[in-house]
């Protein structure tokens, strides 16, 4: 157990010590309401993580999630309101977008060679200047109350968010686990060639990475604008950097290889601790990211000694 | 720059290793290893994989910190905390991985670390007619020492990394496994190089598997075995066989065990099949239950040509055809539906997943086939896992164990037994044993006759020509993309395959 997981056992107990610590600084902090509205809010964050977290297990990265997420929220504003379709179309196309959107990246790290960390700073760009020049610095309101239930409202009393996250967490920790994509995926951040060598889709699996990174992004974007009822063209600015920072808090290798769902999830859930906890507790926002940095480095560090240790 | 010395002490070692050993946490990789080595004389370092020469290597090279011992330079006890360290005693080591910047030009290869100055700036012209100087005496007077290293084949990059340790004025120089990566003829030219120093006077010790290169070059060999020393012999008393036994501690019965395997209808026949410059109009048959073996030089075309048949570079015209039938193979994925296997050359980067254990190496191949649905059968996966790992007598821990941490023949097991896993028709070979100490190499030979007892038609690339002439059924010959002769076994003997390698097209 600890030689494979070391660090995702230094990451669990690290979730119980900022549980107990946070609970002791506000009365508010662990109570079921606050907990519910902390899985809310880090929806978004927590589904392209999970997609991000195949996308570094191949050996990839990819930038332009943040991107996606506000070309597809500008064009679920702009389709419906100033386009005249239907919402419920609407809702149907976004995710091809966002596919689309994936596919483009993959096609540049794929067919065009480019390295994946300047594919995607390239699409970052290009995806927020097609929202931008799409919403014309407009914002668009009025959604219906049926679509702001996806985002705001319950299902058996826990918000829609934790039964989406749910779902995708289970289907995401399947197939990394226990299916052979995501054995293909694993081999590929690895060893590509060696992949390859084995009669393994390679680029198939990296054409499909990709598009689920997009795909998690547009569908963050479906639930980022109907919990705020509102569309902006500036919407998941930044989003790439919690991403990334939940999913290699998580334990995976940003070399590619290593990495586990379950390090993700948990990477993610210490994250909002720390960030809920240190707000409810009267820290400042910057304050809280220093916190966040230490933790980052200390856990890697962690991880990588008793992984060593048990090893030798 | 370079380091005043003293001549050694007439008689003298110039090195001597005391009881020197070394852990790594619990693991000893070296218990007590002796060694005197002398001005002038070329000194073989042998033992299987995992003996301890390279740890050895590594201490003298400065890189690991011996855990208990003395290491003496001429007679004067002298730590080796650091690379440079070492240097500036004089050793000099050519690692097995050369340590170079493909980015960088010979002369600043050659000057790494140390670049002459004048005045504060760099010295480019002292340093590059000093590049120029050094390569010469290895016999490389036309090398232009401005070209990118990267550009350069394998034998050049080494000699540049010879003349990098012979600027530090080494009296020590240690190669090891330096003919690893070359072809024969480059391998002639370096053993001469060798040679040349040793008239020098400069000490030798040269790490190889390559027996008729150590009892060319050696005045006597050392034997490890275990991490710790067995024997130190002189080369004109010792035959090839003890000094087996002294590496393998126990008599090798055969290092080419060819068995006599009745030859049945052809199996694949490649007709005009051409990629680019180095596999050009490549026309052959092979036969159930041969071994047809492919000789000639690194960068004859001899990989390509695999890699074509294997779809990791798809033909651009021919004809391939299985049992008769025409296929297309357009990735590794269709040769394998198509039933041909490939066991690449590079196995660290290309055969294995290193950092996987066993189980998922040898199941990589078929693990379509035993995923119902996408989800990977556990059951199915340990039971191939286990069939290949028993089948080939892999020596690890179990299938768990991390393929990354066995040895080299081990490795190639692995290898071997994921694609045996995929019932192939046609079995490629390429550079099966490089790399592979003894023992494991006459296991592997073993091996390949068996399966071509059990009716495979094998393709074997091997720049040892020992290896292809006394495995073979038939010998191709292939120079500069094209298949200059094919040889019958009694036909094969070195000078027939030597001339068919070097002569011109229209010679041929």
């Amino acid at each position: 157990m600890l030689k494979r997981h070391g660090h995702e056992t230094v990451l669990a107990g690290l979730v119980v010590i900022a549980l107990v610590v946070m609970s002791f600084q506000s009365a508010q902090f662990l109570t079921t309401g606050n907990m519910l509205n902390q899985g809310r809010l880090m929806a978004e964050v927590a589904l392209v993580a999970l997609a991000m977290t195949f996308v570094i297990v191949s050996g990839g990265i990819d930038l332009s999630v943040g991107s996606t997420m506000g070309l597809c929220a500008i064009l679920t504003g702009v389709l419906w309101q100033n386009m005249g379709l239907p919402l419920g179309v609407v809702l149907a196309i976004i995710p091809l977008i966002g596919l689309i959107c994936g596919l483009f990246n993959g096609f540049l790290i794929i067919r065009v060679g480019m390295p994946p960390l300047i594919a995607t700073l390239g699409t970052l760009a290009l995806y927020r200047g097609l929202a931008e020049g799409i919403s014309q610095a407009r914002s668009v309101r009025g959604y219906p109350e049926w679509f702001a239930a996806i985002g705001q409202g319950s299902i058996l009393g826990l918000p829609t968010q934790i039964w989406i996250l749910g779902i995708a967490l289970i289907v995401a920790g399947v197939i990394l686990g226990l299916t052979r994509w995501g054995r293909t995926v694993q081999a590929i951040g690895y060893s590509e060639p060696a992949a390859h060598f084995a009669g393994l889709p390679v680029n198939g699996a990296k054409y499909a990475v990709y598009a689920v990174s997009g795909l998690a992004a547009s569908l963050a974007a479906i639930l980022f604008v109907s919990r705020v009822s509102t569309t902006r063209s500036d919407m998941g600015t930044g989003l790439e950097l919690d991403v990334i920072t939940a999913v290699v808090l998580g334990g995976t290798s940003i070399f590619g290889g290593r990495g586990t769902i379950i390090g993700t999830a948990l990477g993610l859930i210490l994250v909002q601790v720390l960030k809920n906890g240190l707000s409810l507790a009267g820290v400042r926002g910057d304050g809280t990211l220093v916190l966040i940095g230490v933790v980052l480095v200390l856990t890697l560090v962690a991880g990588a000694f008793m992984e060593n240790r048990v090893r030798r | 720059m370079t380091i005043a010395q003293t001549p050694p002490p007439a008689g003298g070692p110039a090195l001597s290793v005391r009881d020197i050993s070394k852990s790594f946490g619990p693991v000893k990789a070296l218990k007590t290893a002796s060694l005197d080595l002398m001005p002038g004389e070329v000194h073989a370092l042998m033992g299987e994989n995992g003996a301890g020469k390279s740890t050895l290597v590594k201490i003298l090279a400065g890189m690991h910190a011996p855990s208990g011992g003395a290491i003496l330079v001429d007679g004067v006890q002298t730590a080796l905390p650091s690379p440079r360290r070492a240097a500036e005693a004089g050793i000099a080591v050519v690692h097995q991985e050369l340590l170079l910047f493909g980015e960088l030009t010979v002369a600043e290869n050659v000057f790494a670390g140390h670049y002459p100055r004048k005045g504060g700036m760099v010295d480019w012209a002292f340093m590059r007619r000093r590049a120029q100087e050094l390569l010469a005496d290895l016999d490389c007077h036309d090398l232009d020492v401005d070209r990118k290293l990267g550009s350069l084949s394998v034998a050049m990059r080494q000699r540049v990394e010879i003349a990098r340790a012979l600027n530090h004025n080494a009296r020590v120089l240690i190669l090891d496994e330096p003919t690893a990566a070359l072809g024969e003829r480059d391998a002639d030219r370096l053993l001469e190089i060798v040679l040349r120093l040793r008239a020098r006077g400069v000490a030798i010790l040269y790490v190889s598997h390559r027996m008729n290169e150590i009892f060319r070059i050696s005045d006597r060999m050392s034997v490890l075995r275990d991490g710790t020393y067995i024997a130190t012999r002189n080369a004109r008393e010792t035959t090839e066989g003890a000094l087996i036994s002294l590496m393998v501690g126990r008599p090798v019965d055969q290092m080419f065990p060819k068995t006599e395997v009745p030859i049945g209808g052809p199996v694949l026949e490649v007709r005009g099949l051409s990629c680019g410059p180095m596999v050009r109009e490549a026309s052959f048959t092979l036969h159930k239950g041969e071994i047809l073996g492919i000789a000639g030089l690194v960068g004859s075309g001899r990989t390509e040509l695999a890699h074509v048949l294997f779809g990791v570079t798809p033909a651009q015209s021919g004809t391939i055809h299985l049992h008769g039938q025409e296929i297309r193979i357009a990735s590794p994925r269709a040769a394998r539906d198509a039933g041909i296997a490939y066991v690449p050359e590079d196995r660290g980067a290309q055969g294995l997943v290193k950092p996987l254990p066993i189980r998922e190496n040898i199941s990589m191949a078929v693990l379509d086939r035993i995923s119902p649905a996408g989800l990977i059968n556990r059951a199915k996966e340990a039971a191939v896992a286990k069939r290949g790992f028993d089948m080939l007598g892999v020596r690890a821990s179990g299938p768990e164990q991390i393929a990354g941490q066995l040895s080299g023949g081990n490795q190639q097991k692995v290898v071997i037994a994921k694609w045996l896993q995929t019932n192939p028709w046609v079995l490629i070979l390429d550079e099966p044993t490089r790399g592979i100490d003894v023992g494991a190499k006459a296991e592997i030979h073993r091996l390949i006759c068996e399966l071509a007892g059990q009716g495979l038609a094998i393709l074997m690339i091997s720049s040892e020509l020992p290896e292809v002439l006394a495995m073979s059924d038939r010998v191709m010959v292939i120079a500069e993309g094209r298949i200059r002769a094919t040889l019958p076994r009694e036909d094969a003997t070195p000078e027939a395959v030597g001339h068919a390698m070097t002569a011109r097209r229209s010679a041929s």
